[in-house]
């Protein structure tokens, strides 16, 4: 891996980021239990234990984030209607007689260095209007673009900054 | 029917409209990179809104919850596979189609 990406804060150094770090965990977890049991009480029997190794082993395995909830819930709502209409673009496109399309490959100087906003961006780009995220490289992420426009590049950076936003970490080259 | 139920309609039938668009592209558009826009970006949003329109009818937090859940992993699913299959076209330098 190259050296240049930033690492997670250390979960298993016994510093404080552990404690809440796990509860966060087991919160999540939780939640998802009781979507999947509807609530039955004599499922907490097995659901508290498999919770707590869930947890355990979700931490050796995903080091800790802590996502900033004004910068997700921003990022939710940006994301959220530019999905739907990077479906809307790519369905009149392939419903369209003429075919309205200019394929290209293009490369987009990536600054998030955190190592899992880059995989987030990377996953997010596929679903907003006309790109698809192609190769994650250290320095830029290679975008297949359906229609080569210059407004890509520019939609791109404001997504990039609502990740970075989201996921309370500097870009490379701001202050 | 119930005003819930043309809201429940009207999601579905919009979502039926996202998955039909996206299996013409998938004959239409000319190569894999084309045709991967195609079938993550329908498939995510034509999925979105059935789970939605279902979600509101199901009367159970439980069964909603479930529905989102679905929703979700298809999301990460579909996005992540895009990826994977793009990086290894074009890692066999399978060429991009152009105009």
């Amino acid at each position: 891996m190259p050296t240049i990406l930033e690492k997670g804060p250390p979960s298993w150094n016994g510093s404080h980021y552990f404690i809440t770090d796990f509860m966060q965990r087991v919160l999540l977890f939780s939640v998802i239990w009781l979507i999947f049991t509807a609530g039955a009480a004599a499922s907490w029997w097995i659901g508290a234990p498999a919770i707590a190794c869930t947890a355990i082993v979700s931490l050796r395995l995903v080091a800790p984030v802590r996502p900033s909830w004004n910068g997700s819930l921003r990022f939710l709502a940006y994301f959220l209607a530019k999905s739907f209409l990077g479906a809307v673009d790519v369905s009149w496109r392939a419903l369209h007689p003429a075919l309205p399309i200019e394929p290209n490959l293009i490369e987009y100087p990536l600054k998030l260095r955190h190592k899992m906003a880059r995989v987030f961006m990377a996953n997010t780009v596929s679903l907003l209007p006309g790109t698809l995220s192609v190769s994650l490289q250290a320095h830029y992420l290679r975008v297949h673009v359906l229609v080569d426009r210059k407004t890509v590049l520019t939609d791109l950076e404001t997504m990039e900054k609502k990740v970075a936003m989201m996921f309370e970490t500097g870009l490379a080259g701001t202050p | 029917m119930t005003p819930t139920d043309w809201f429940t309609a009207m999601l579905l039938g919009l979502g039926t409209i996202f998955f039909i668009a996206g299996a013409v592209g998938l004959i239409r558009f000319p190569d894999t990179y084309t045709r991967l826009h195609i079938a993550t970006k329908t498939d995510n949003v034509g999925l979105g809104l059935i789970v939605f329109g279902l979600a509101v009818q199901s009367g159970s937090w439980s069964v909603a919850g479930k529905l989102v859940l679905i929703w979700l992993l298809v999301m990460l699913a579909g996005a992540s596979v895009a990826y994977l299959v793009a990086n290894g076209a074009i890692s066999r330098g399978i060429p991009v189609w152009k105009r």
